[in-house]
């Protein structure tokens, strides 16, 4: 048996008659330090203030947050570490409990009722699991991947036991290495000889980050044959056959998901863009509802879903009239919106456009029009740009609401910024087919191009000519503005020119304001310590 | 009465029963179990309260297997396996019978054949079909009950043996037909064989179906339950 005299334990459950029971019969095998509560959302703020080393969490709470949804805010909002214990207690070996465990499985599962006897040959396997895993676990804390390759490797030697479990470790960290080939090695020779669900979903979401999506389908429908009930997989497989245009196949399964498990923000979030996207606003009215109402209390709570709502609510009159009703929960739902988001310039703009909108359709023209004048005023200070996605949609609004200049205007800075990606200019022509827009960022993109091959061949000072007159065309595109600046720092370090630095650092102030959500978010800020020092 | 239109769908019906069931029978075990710990040691010991142990688990273990089963009906059984250490499994599965055992004076112990033998296999499904087993042969075990595992060309055995009477004979030679749902005979034993066939059947590799198989003798001399995994 384990000392837990100095083991700092917390006990989540609604029922006092079980918290006591379980405090007693953790004190029966030594344990001192014994805290409980009855919300998941105390857990939150408790595992906030305290760092506990075993969590004994209830799976249903009744009407706040479950389990797993404060497991899964405990992870993303780093509020327990990877050595902590974490044991889900469920009344009932439910089905929910599996569900969408994939990403963030507690460490074991307890079944109610439970003797002490139980809990202690639980406890006692799961912290000498943990000692042995304490090399991965610790480089895990410190997001040092490449130490938990190697701690993985060590361990998997020392005891043959814990291989599989490296295994796993193993995968995710080659994924955040970047790793991709092994990975992808490591994978298909797991699935080859053990049909295990997480594989299925790791080889999945690989495949698609490397957009080889056919083979990305096959994986997931070959996983979802064996593994008919993990809502996880079919996130997977919607997300694919969303990439392949396949929008009504992944809607579909992405509403079999929420059947299995609804209580999932980011998947009713997807459920919605896709069925706006599928015109069926119904669904999505109903999806992005669900989603607003899980976010209120989550970290996951995101403004998309309640603008999508928004928009959903208002487009689902078609032509005729929006009712009292549905005006009434439109309004709540941007003003909650304006109020949660008051810091966000980017929401307040969007909300407005959102607003006007539905107003247009309840025959309110003239409120509709001032808060477009508004909306359109406090457009010209963002700190960020709009996403491309953002930008599309906005543009879109604005010629709905009679203001087709600023429309264009905001395309044509779409097109700029986002120009080298030949699905954002697909979009701005489904929008337009003004030359002066479409055919802007052309030469630069080519020049662009032509730059990136000159770099990958190692013809480094012909690669910068070309990104130099690339940017010159158009300063305020991301990619080229990257590459210029990556060139430039490059020569810059061999040569120890202040003149280049300079030079560096003045393109990456032109695109100061990417996106928070930009994929190239992290390379810009990499770029960014380097060419300004920490 | 055949005209009954829009009737209830028992099935559905028995299973959200039988869920509210095993809420409700968790709190009573809770329950009880926090009285006893305010009971006198004499009390402790006695046949009354063996009794109760016993009948808590059995009840628990058929509830867990009717829902079990209905979930197999409606095809909504998820099936999540995972690597396991087996021995800590075992362990595992005698640890929640604990308080029976002991008011039987029964002596139950685990064999695994190597050290971190590991297994992949469900480990809730595959649970509550060993638990049920072990409940079963508590009920016909004298004072050793020994639980088992190996490995056989890459298929992991799970055994469970008692020293009592063993199967029926009758049973032993119709247990494919338990297995296969023909025998619709009485008793939890020809159900949790189903149950245990179903589940085992659940897991698979390389198109190869894992299966039970029941037969006396064995190395306490009763009865003994074994289900292969591949």
């Amino acid at each position: 048996m384990q000392d837990y005299s100095r083991t700092r334990f917390l006990i989540v459950d609604d029922f006092s008659d079980f918290r006591s029971s379980v405090k007693a019969m953790l004190r029966d095998i030594g344990a001192k330090d014994v805290d409980t509560a009855d919300r998941g959302e105390d857990t939150l703020v408790m595992c906030r203030n305290k760092r506990y080393d075993i969590i004994l969490h209830d799976y249903n709470l009744g009407s706040g947050k479950n389990g797993q949804q404060v497991l899964e805010e405990l992870i993303a909002g780093k509020l327990i570490s990877h050595q902590c214990i974490f044991v889900m207690v469920t009344a009932e070996s439910s089905q929910a409990m599996v569900l969408s465990a994939l990403e963030h499985e507690p460490d074991a599962y307890l079944t109610k009722p439970f003797n002490r006897a139980s809990l202690l040959q639980r406890l006692d396997k799961l912290v000498e699991r943990k000692t042995a895993l304490k090399p991965i676990l610790q480089a895990l804390d410190k997001g040092e991947h490449a130490a938990v390759l190697a701690a993985c490797d060590e361990l998997s030697r020392q005891d043959k036991r814990y291989a599989p479990l490296c295994l796993r470790y193993k995968a995710g960290a080659l994924r955040e290495l970047s790793r991709h080939d092994e990975l992808e090695q490591l994978l298909t020779q797991l699935l080859a000889d053990r049909p295990l669900p997480w594989a299925y979903m790791a080889l999945g979401s690989l495949l698609h980050s490397r957009n080889q999506l056919q083979r990305a389908r096959e994986v997931y429908e070959k996983g979802l044959q064996q593994f008919a009930m993990l809502p996880g997989l079919y996130d997977g497989l919607a997300a694919v056959l969303e990439a392949l245009g396949e929008e009504k196949k992944a809607q579909h399964l992405l509403e079999e998901a929420i059947k299995l498990s609804p209580l999932a923000i980011r998947r009713q979030m997807h459920l919605g863009k896709l069925a706006m996207a599928n015109e069926d606003f119904e669904v999505a009215s109903k999806a992005y509802r669900h989603a607003v109402e899980q976010g209120r209390t989550s970290r996951f709570k995101n403004p998309e879903n309640y603008l999508g709502l928004s928009q959903a609510l208002t487009a689902q009159a078609g032509d005729g009239s929006l009712d009292k009703r549905v005006q009434q929960e439109i309004g709540q739902t941007l003003g909650e919106l304006e109020k949660t988001y008051s810091d966000n310039p980017a929401v307040q703009v969007r909300a407005r456009l959102a607003h006007a909108q539905s107003l247009v359709k309840s025959g309110d023209a003239a409120q509709a029009k001032k808060l477009t004048e508004e909306a359109m005023a406090r457009m010209t200070d963002l700190p960020q740009f709009f996403s491309a996605e953002v930008a599309l949609q906005v543009a879109g609004q604005l010629r709905d609401l009679g203001q087709p200049g600023a429309g264009d205007e905001l395309l044509k800075n779409c097109v700029e910024i986002y120009g080298d990606d030949p699905a954002v200019l697909q979009k701005v022509a489904g929008q337009t087919s003004d030359p002066a827009i479409l055919g802007g960022g052309k030469e630069a993109v080519e020049l662009n191009r032509q730059g990136v091959r000159c770099y990958q061949q190692g013809q480094h000072d012909e690669a910068l000519a070309l990104f130099r007159r690339a940017l010159l065309l158009q300063p305020k595109n991301i990619s080229i503005a990257l590459n210029t600046a990556q060139s430039l720092l490059r020569l810059a370090t061999g040569q120890g020119s202040e003149a280049l630095l300079g030079e560096c650092r003045a393109c990456l102030d032109a695109v100061r304001m990417i996106p928070d959500t930009d994929p190239r978010q992290e390379r810009y800020q990499q770029l960014r310590q380097r060419a300004f020092g920490a | 009465m055949s005209e009954s239109r829009e009737g209830l769908d028992f099935s559905t019906v028995i299973a959200s029963t039988v869920h509210d069931m095993k809420n409700s029978l968790a709190m009573l075990t809770q329950t009880h179990n926090q009285w006893i710990r305010q009971m006198p040691e004499a009390l402790l010991h006695t046949r009354e309260h063996g009794v109760i142990e016993y009948e808590f688990a059995r009840l628990n273990g058929m509830l867990v297997q009717l829902l079990g089963l209905y979930k197999l009906g409606v095809n909504q059984l998820p099936l999540q396996p995972a690597y396991l250490e087996v021995e800590d499994f075992l362990e595992e599965q005698i640890a929640r019978h604990f308080e029976v055992l002991q008011s039987r004076h029964i002596e139950a112990r685990c064999e695994v054949e190597e050290f971190g033998l590991m297994g992949v296999f469900d480990h809730n499904l595959i649970g509550s079909v060993v638990a049920n087993i072990i409940t079963n042969s508590i009920r016909y075990a004298r004072q050793q009950l020994l639980l088992r595992a190996w490995e056989e060309q890459g298929t992991l055995v799970l055994s469970v043996c008692d020293d009592g009477e063993g199967y029926p004979e009758a049973m032993l030679a119709k247990q494919s037909d338990y297995v296969l749902g023909i025998n619709h005979s009485t008793g939890s034993t020809g159900l949790g064989l189903y149950f245990s066939g179903r589940i085992a059947e659940l897991h698979e590799r390389n198109g190869v179906r894992g299966h039970i198989e029941i037969s006396n003798g064995g190395p306490l001399g009763g009865g003994e339950f074994r289900i292969y995994l591949p």
